[in-house]
Parts: C-alpha cells; sequence; structure tokens
C-alpha cells in the first residue's frame, strides 16, 4: 500500500475544517437569496421604471386620411394601406438568388438593391408605397434583415380628370397642394399614440396601454360633380386636340349657391403616377393663372352704364368708322358696324362702342365695380395659390386704360373670377361666395353689384350674343335658352400683344331661371381659327347641355321657338326677354 | 482495509447484500437538484437565446441553435460522465498530476498564435473540428483532482509553510500566469481558490493561511485595478446607474430583470431583457434570464438545488474522510467548492453583489467545456459516494 493511500492519513485531516467551509459557502448562498429577495420584491418599482425608461416607447398610431368625396358621394382620394420595403444593410447579407428575386419583385436591378444595401446606415428604404400583393411576396421570400413597415398611399380613381384641383399627397401622407393642402386640417386627422414595449432593435413585443387612440380625418364632401366635372374635361381635351391649343380652363358654378360643380384644366397630369410634372401641369390654372378677359367684360361695362341710367339699351352708340383714337392710341372693331345700340355693343361684341360709353364713367365708379365683381384680389377660397388678378387703382388711371378696360385688356382675371362675376348677370344683379365644398344652402354674404333690372337687362342682351345675330351662335344649347358672351384676348408678350390668342366663353342657362354659369378658356388656339365664338363658345355648349342634362334642369326652349319664358318665380321685367328680342335689331337699325 | 471495515459500527459485512436496487446505489439528493438544474439549463438557454439565434445570420437564423447546442452538450457531458463513473476514484488519484499537466499543456496551447482562437479579444479556445474547447473550464476540475492528491502527499508536511505550501504555491503561479495571459480572470479565481480551500481542508496551518488569503485579496486587487477593463467593470459594479449606458449597462439590464421578474416572474418565455438589451444573457447572465421569467421563486429554487449540490458533495466528502479515504474526501468537498464557489460568484454578479468578470453558472450557462466538465466532476462525486456505499455494506474494493 502507498503512503498516499494509507487510511491512518485521515486522522491528519482536521475535522471541523469541512464544516467551516460548507458554512461560509451556504452563508454565501443566503446572502444570494437575500439580495434577489430585495431586488425582486423591495426594489422591483425602482428597477421596473428604469427599464420602462429603456424599452418602452410611445408609438405613433397613424389615423387614416379622411376621403375627398363628389357632391354625389363618389369618391375622388382615398387612402389604402400599402406596405414600404426596408432594410437593415447589416443583417441583409443576401445571397445572389435572392437578391435577384427581390429586385425581380420590386422591380428594379440587382446592382440597385446592392448600392442600397452597401450603405452604412441602420436602416435604408428599398421601397415606399408598395402594392399589398408585392409585399406579401417580398414576405414570402423570408430575406434576413428586409422588413415592412404599413403606410398609406393615395389614390385618385378620377386621376387626370380632377387631378389639379384634388392635388396631392406627400409620401408621409400630408397634403402638397389643392384641396388636399387647403383641407388638410381636417382630412389629416389627429395620430394617437399607444405605450408599447420595444426590443433593442426596435420590433414591438407587448402593447402595453392605449394613451390616446387616434382621430381619424374627416371625409370632404366637395361642391364638385364628378359627372359634370368630366364633361368639362371632356370638352376641353376635344378643344385643345383639335385647336392645337396651349392650355385650356373650363368653370361650372352652381348660380343658386356658388358651388364650385367642376373646374377642369389641361395641361393635366395622373395623380396616381407621377413620375415628372412640370409645373404647367400641375397649375390648377382656373384659380391659379389670370389672364386679360378681352370682351367677355363688356357686359360690366354695359351693366354700370344702364345702372348709373348714363344709357338705356337702346342708346345708339355711334362706332363709326370702327376706330377710336385717344392720345397716340387708337381702339378698333374687328370690322366697322355703324351705329349700334347699348344691347348691340354686346351683341356684335363692340370695342369702340364699349370704350365709348365706359368713357362716360368715373373712374372710380368703374374700378369700384370691378372691386365689388370681385377681380383684382384673391377670392379667398381657401385653395392654395389664388391669384388676385390686376386691377390698378383708380387714381392712376388715364383715359386709354379707362377706355380698353371696358373691354377686358389693361386688367386680368382668373378664369373663377371671371365665371363669379357674370352670377350678377345670372343672380339679378348679386354675386355669392364661392365653395369648393358641398353646401346645404345658399350662403349668406350676397353682394348685389347691379340692380335687379340692370341685370336682367344684360341678360337679355347676353342672350343674344348667343343667338343667331351675335357672336356665338355656337355656343346655343338645344332645349335651353342661352346667354353669354365671348372673349378673344391678345396675349401680352414682353409687354407688347402678339399674335396669340386667349378664346374665352362665359354664360349661364336657361335664361329664364339661371341654374348654372360656365365660363371656358382655350390659351393660345393655333388650328381652326382663335376667336372666342370659334373656340370656346362650341366647348362652352357641350358643358352647359350635358351639365344641365345631368342636373335635369327642365327646358326652357324646348321647340327652339321664341316664346316666352315658362313661368318661373322671376316674372319678366317690363321690357322682357321676349320683347326685347323682337325689337332691338329693328331699333338698332334705325 | 479490514481495519477500516471493521471499525464502522452497524455495517453489515454481509457480502450477500450487494445487490440493492439501483437508485440506492446513488444519492437522490445530489443526483435529483442536478438533473433539475440541467434540465433547467436546457429550457431557458433556449428562451434566453431564441430572439438572439433568430436575429443572427452566425446562428443562420435558427431560433434553436442554442437549444440544439446546449441539449447535445448535456448529452455529451452525461456520456463522458458514465465513462468518468468507471474509473476508481483510485485512478483518479494515480492521474491527477499528468491529467494536470495535461491541462497546462492545454493552456499553454491556447496562447499558441494559430492553435488558439480568439474571441472579442480572449484566446481561450482551441478549435477542434465542429466544436471548441474551453481549457480553462476542464482545468478546473483537474485542479481539483491534482489539489487533492497534492494534499494527500504532503498531509504530513502541511504544518510547514515551506514544505507544504510553497510547492502548491508555485504550481498555481504558473497556472495563474498562463490563465492572465488568455486573459481569464473568472477561471484563476476560481482555480486559486479550488487550491486554497483543499489545502485549507487538508490542515494547512491556520495563520500563515489567513495572512496568505490577505496577500491574494490584495493581489487580486491590484489585478483589478492595474487592467483598466477589469477596473471599470469593478466600478461599474460599484454603482451601474452612474453610468448605466456606458460601464454599468450590463448590470444594470441584469437588475432590472430581476427587479422585473417580482415574486413568480413575468412567465417563461416573456422575458423582454433577453431580446437583445442583456448581453451574454444565454451564457453569463442566465440566472437575469430566470429571475425575471420565473421569479424570485426560481432564483429561490436555483439558489436552493445549488445549496443541494453543495451540501451532499460535502456529506459525501465527509463520510469519505470518516471511511478514511482522504483523496476521495478532499475531492469530494474540492468539488463542492467549485461548483458552489462558481455558482455563487455567478449569481453574485448577476445581483449586483460581486463585480462582473466572465464566469459561467455551472450546469446552466450555455457552454460545452463547462457542462462537460461539471458532468464528469458530478460523476467523479457520484463515484466517490458509490464506493462509500461498497465499503459500508463490506465490499472490498
Amino acid at each position: 500500500m502507498k503512503f498516499s493511500e494509507s487510511p491512518l492519513l485521515s486522522r491528519l485531516v482536521p475535522p471541523r475544517r469541512g464544516r467551516v467551509l460548507l458554512l461560509m459557502l451556504m452563508g454565501c448562498f443566503v446572502a444570494l437569496l437575500a439580495r434577489a429577495f430585495y431586488l425582486q420584491t423591495m426594489r422591483n418599482d425602482f428597477l421596473q421604471q428604469k427599464g420602462e425608461s429603456r424599452y418602452s416607447r410611445v408609438l405613433e398610431l397613424s389615423a387614416t386620411r379622411g376621403r375627398i368625396l363628389d357632391r354625389q358621394g363618389d369618391v375622388l382620394a382615398v387612402s389604402t394601406p400599402v406596405k414600404s420595403v426596408w432594410a437593415i444593410p447589416e443583417d441583409a447579407r443576401l445571397a445572389p438568388a435572392g437578391l435577384r428575386r427581390l429586385a425581380s419583385i420590386l422591380g428594379t436591378s440587382a446592382r440597385e438593391l446592392t448600392r442600397i444595401l452597401a450603405s452604412d446606415k441602420d436602416f435604408v428604404y428599398l421601397q415606399r408605397q408598395v402594392p399589398p400583393d408585392v409585399a406579401a411576396r417580398v414576405e414570402a421570400l423570408r430575406l434576413p434583415g428586409i422588413h415592412q413597415s404599413r403606410e398609406f398611399r393615395r389614390y385618385y380613381p378620377s386621376g387626370e380628370v380632377v387631378a389639379q384641383l384634388l392635388g396631392f399627397t406627400g409620401v408621409e401622407d400630408g397634403g402638397q397642394e389643392g384641396i388636399e393642402l387647403a383641407f388638410d386640417a381636417q382630412l389629416a386627422g389627429k395620430p394617437g399614440s399607444r405605450r408599447v414595449i420595444k426590443d433593442r432593435r426596435g420590433n414591438i413585443v407587448e402593447d402595453v396601454e392605449s394613451i390616446r387612440s387616434p382621430r381619424e380625418g374627416r371625409d370632404i364632401v366637395l361642391a364638385l360633380d364628378a359627372k359634370i366635372q368630366y364633361m368639362a374635361y371632356a370638352a376641353i381635351r376635344q378643344a385643345v386636340e383639335e385647336h392645337r391649343a396651349a392650355a385650356a380652363g373650363a368653370v361650372v358654378l352652381d348660380a343658386k349657391t356658388g358651388e364650385i360643380l367642376a373646374m377642369a384644366n389641361l395641361p393635366t397630369y395622373n395623380p396616381n403616377n407621377r413620375g415628372r410634372l412640370s409645373g404647367a401641369q400641375l397649375r390648377n390654372r382656373a384659380v391659379t393663372d389670370t389672364f386679360e378677359p378681352g370682351s367677355t367684360l363688356k357686359p360690366f361695362t354695359i351693366a354700370l352704364a344702364l345702372d348709373q341710367e348714363r344709357v338705356r339699351f337702346d342708346t345708339p352708340i355711334d362706332t363709326r368708322p370702327g376706330r377710336l383714337t385717344i392720345g397716340n392710341a387708337t381702339i378698333s372693331d374687328s370690322h366697322p358696324n355703324g351705329v349700334l345700340t347699348v344691347a348691340q355693343v354686346i351683341q356684335k361684341s363692340s370695342n369702340v362702342g364699349a370704350a365709348r360709353i365706359a368713357l362716360g364713367a368715373q373712374p372710380e365708379d368703374m374700378w369700384g365695380m370691378f372691386a365689388r365683381l370681385g377681380f383684382g384680389e384673391p377670392l379667398k377660397l381657401g385653395f392654395p395659390g389664388e391669384a388676385g388678378g390686376r386691377l390698378r387703382p383708380w387714381q392712376h388711371w388715364r383715359p386709354i386704360e379707362q377706355a380698353t378696360m371696358a373691354y377686358g385688356h389693361g386688367i386680368s382675371v382668373s378664369l373663377i373670377q371671371l365665371a363669379r362675376g357674370y352670377l350678377a348677370f345670372a343672380r339679378d344683379g348679386e354675386i355669392l361666395p364661392l365653395s369648393l365644398t358641398r353646401l346645404d344652402a345658399p350662403p349668406p354674404g350676397g353682394v348685389q353689384v347691379f340692380s335687379v333690372r340692370t341685370a336682367r337687362e344684360v341678360r337679355t342682351m347676353l342672350e343674344m350674343a348667343a343667338g343667331p345675330e351675335g357672336t356665338a351662335p355656337k355656343a346655343r344649347v338645344p332645349g335651353y335658352r342661352v346667354a353669354g358672351k365671348t372673349g378673344t384676348a391678345h396675349k401680352l408678350a414682353g409687354g407688347r400683344y402678339a399674335e396669340r390668342y386667349v378664346a374665352s366663353f362665359v354664360g349661364f342657362a336657361p335664361v329664364s331661371d339661371p341654374r348654372l354659369v360656365v365660363a371656358v378658356m382655350i390659351d393660345e388656339p393655333t388650328v381652326g381659327g382663335y376667336y372666342g365664338g370659334q373656340i370656346a363658345a362650341p366647348v362652352f355648349s357641350r358643358v352647359m347641355g350635358g351639365a344641365l342634362r345631368a342636373l335635369g334642369v327642365r327646358p326652357d326652349a324646348p321647340e327652339q321657338a321664341v316664346h316666352e319664358a315658362p313661368g318661373g318665380q322671376s316674372a319678366p321685367p317690363a321690357a322682357g326677354p321676349a320683347a326685347i328680342r323682337i325689337s332691338y335689331p329693328q331699333r338698332g337699325l334705325r | 482495509m479490514r481495519i477500516a471495515l471493521a471499525r464502522i459500527n452497524g455495517v453489515r459485512h454481509d457480502k450477500n447484500i450487494v445487490s440493492d436496487p439501483i437508485y440506492r446505489e446513488f444519492d437522490a439528493a445530489l443526483v435529483v437538484p442536478a438533473a433539475a438544474l440541467l434540465l433547467l439549463s436546457i429550457v431557458m438557454v433556449y428562451s434566453a437565446s431564441i430572439a438572439i439565434a433568430e436575429a443572427s445570420r452566425y446562428t443562420g437564423h435558427q431560433p434553436a441553435y442554442f437549444l440544439i447546442r446546449q441539449a447535445a452538450f448535456v448529452g455529451i457531458g452525461l456520456i463522458l460522465g458514465a465513462i468518468a463513473f468507471q474509473f476508481p476514484v483510485r485512478r483518479w488519484q494515480q492521474a491527477a498530476p499528468w491529467i494536470f499537466v495535461g491541462g497546462l499543456v492545454l493552456l499553454i496551447l491556447v496562447l499558441v498564435p494559430g492553435v488558439g482562437r480568439e474571441v472579442n479579444g480572449a484566446r481561450r479556445w482551441l478549435p477542434l473540428g465542429p466544436i471548441n474547447l474551453q481549457p480553462s473550464e476542464p482545468m478546473k476540475l483537474f485542479a481539483v483532482l491534482y489539489a487533492a492528491d497534492y494534499t494527500v502527499r504532503k498531509l504530513a508536511d502541511l504544518g510547514s509553510l515551506r514544505r507544504g505550501f510553497v510547492p502548491m504555491a508555485l504550481v498555481m503561479l504558473l497556472t495563474g500566469a498562463l490563465l492572465l495571459r488568455e486573459p481569464d480572470f473568472g477561471a484563476l479565481v476560481v482555480i486559486v481558490g479550488i487550491a486554497m480551500g483543499i489545502l485549507f481542508l487538508g490542515g494547512l496551518r491556520l495563520r500563515p493561511f489567513l495572512l496568505l488569503m490577505a496577500l491574494l485579496a490584495i493581489g487580486f486587487l491590484l489585478l483589478i485595478w492595474l487592467e483598466p477593463y477589469r477596473r471599470s467593470r469593478f466600478i461599474g459594479f460599484m454603482d451601474p446607474w452612474s453610468d448605466a449606458y456606458g460601464t454599468g449597462y450590463q448590470l444594470s439590464h441584469a437588475l432590472i430583470a430581476f427587479g422585473r421578474g417580482e415574486w413568480f416572474g413575468v412567465g417563461l418565455g416573456a422575458s423582454v431583457e433577453k431580446l437583445f438589451y442583456l448581453p451574454e444573457a444565454h451564457t453569463d447572465f442566465l440566472l437575469a434570464v430566470i429571475a425575471e421569467e420565473l421569479g424570485f421563486a426560481g432564483v429561490a429554487a436555483v439558489v436552493a438545488m445549488f445549496a443541494l449540490v453543495v451540501l451532499r458533495a460535502f456529506a459525501i466528502g465527509r463520510r469519505a474522510l470518516h471511511l478514511e479515504r482522504v483523496y476521495g474526501g478532499l475531492v469530494a468537498q474540492g468539488i463542492g467548492i467549485w461548483i458552489g464557489a462558481q455558482a455563487f460568484i455567478n449569481m453574485g454578479v448577476n445581483m449586483g453583489l460581486l463585480p462582473t468578470k466572465g464566469l459561467t453558472l455551472p450546469l446552466m450557462s450555455f457552454g460545452g467545456s463547462g457542462i462537460a466538465a461539471n458532468c464528469v466532476a458530478l460523476a467523479i462525486l457520484l463515484r466517490v459516494d458509490w464506493e462509500n456505499r461498497q465499503l459500508m455494506r463490506g465490499v472490498q474494493l
């Protein structure tokens, strides 16, 4: 037996030391229990609070953006849930096969993805606003480091037809243009928040409590009628193509309420696929652009003179020899007209006649009328970028300016301002504030610009202008009595009038009880003429006819014959439309 | 050996009673808690690692990456344990110096560039095909085997500092130097603790022993102070909240895990801290995840099971000493010291009682070398116990 295996050795081992050591170890274990007890049952509140501050996060809950609806409830803009695909580049080390598959699903190239994933950032977007089916296919690949999150995409079912009016939202779902911007506060809603626990990489692992539930965005119901809007759009589109015009606009107003039923513009864009856009496509030119309206302003000049009783509808105005020289400038008519009545000045659209009538007015009065009509300052529709137009203060007017303003030069307005001005004739002298949104009752705040009598007289003259003897027989609408005025304005280019034109037509119908005002503007027609009567009047006719029928407005001229207006609420004035109609030509020739 | 048997009263010497049922052959109070710890280890390593395993591309995004491996490690540990159990304690004693020298060779190999494998600035691993061996883990067992053998050989000389202590001190200096080169300060503390504990049990004179303990404590403090990363860990342990996102980051998250657990925990699998907040959740800080998911009840159960293992180790050792089997007795108690001290240090670190150092929780933390070494140690412990029982039945060994 070796020494080290000898049992006798055991006597040398001190017997109590093992117990001492064991006791020390057990003491240590008791200390552990005490410490764990302290941490877990006494200090737990402090420690949990420390933990909360590290991984408890308040999460924004996005509110769904409200829809934009037309007056019938048709959807013009709606937010649909989509996904965005993002990556943590460090985690996303993809095999070439996976990379290629991802690239083909996302419709991009593997090289492009590789370039994005080479970023040293912690977070990169691979593609935003991905449709749900594409997102599902990306998810099915189960690639490491590739993640998705929910966001919204704005979809505009009516596409390019209403594009500029509606505007669009940015990628963060905020309004950037048009109605989307103007009504952003209502549409956007208020995001809510929840308290959640996130892991260190930002994934939500537990939903703790709701702090504030999101308030969904409110729907906006526009005054717009999608059907009429489409007619207006189709009509200007046809005109622009036919006449190779640079741009065009059309506005339809409800004469009873001041609601904007349609507002179409060209050129336009597809709001659902905004690739490369030019400013020209984006502009809602009916509101944001002004132009010299030309002859469409003449009825206002005449109305002022009638109102001030300077002239009567049958006062003869000498327009010979078709020219009028003021200082060193000469106003001329397109063809000499001889002596015209006031009514014929409108009907034949005589510049000289309008200028002569205007020169009888005080500049202050004329300015006051334009200002009451809302020219020279924005309408405050709430639409972004509204233009006010140019109306110089009357103190600085020279006679030539006053004369040219009489037929719409030296002054500029937007198409919507012009259309609103015509409410004065369609509504017995009163104009209304316009509304982009649907109204349940006519708004307060109408302004009486002309007397009832004046308005009705001008209305009759405008009916003549759209009649067979007027400048715009093409404006007529079968079944309805139509009134309106053409405009053909030279465009200013570099301070001089160039051989470029704006053809326009503004009118209303039915004359017996006007329901709609339609204004049409065709910018720079190059083919097939340039007169408002040739270019804009047919557009007016199509839009007005379609809109009246769409609204079910009762025809007031069923047989294209001349007889009295069907007895509406407004009885014809002493010199009723029918009477004037018949008598004017005879008197005018006198 | 006859004398020894004769000295034990009340033990039947009848050789016909050898064939007791198998459960009588093993110490249930040791086997049950140890097995429970191993099983709980597999569950908790899975729970603690599932998120990091799924998120990491090093694991190939397999959620069960660590589960599969830990289960395999436990399996390998049980097989190695079964093999170890076959060797009589006498054989272990004979082989102890050679085993220890083998361990030293492994510690040197680890330091050889191109052989040892460096992870996070520490050279602790030897790549062996699909798995990595961490020699400092079995070295703890080897230190138990060797220190016990040394003590038995020097039993008569332990009264003398020069003859009894200095040789062991030199061996420890060499071992310590190698471990510090890795560096593996935790293993050094455990191994020196084992050696000192066994010398103390063997009867090293108390006064020089205490003096030596004081010197060692000063030495350890110096080692901590001279190495910036250890010093920052140490200060971080004093007040983890003063630099909670820097040096105190890991400990503060471990403490938060304890605080969240309260009495019965947030539920198995529901830990938040394991979601990338708490580093080393499945290795050194497994207890924090247990504390969060199973609460104080879970922590108390783990502490109690370790206490049982340590109690049984000392009881088996004491009985072996009664049976005049000095080597087996010292080995058993040495294993008790090892498991107990390392468990205490790891859990103390988790709770902020002790400065942070890289020590695993025996029988529980993820890691093949550690689990295997623990299993072999328990097998040797059971062998000592089994031999005790055989002797008490009068079986001649």
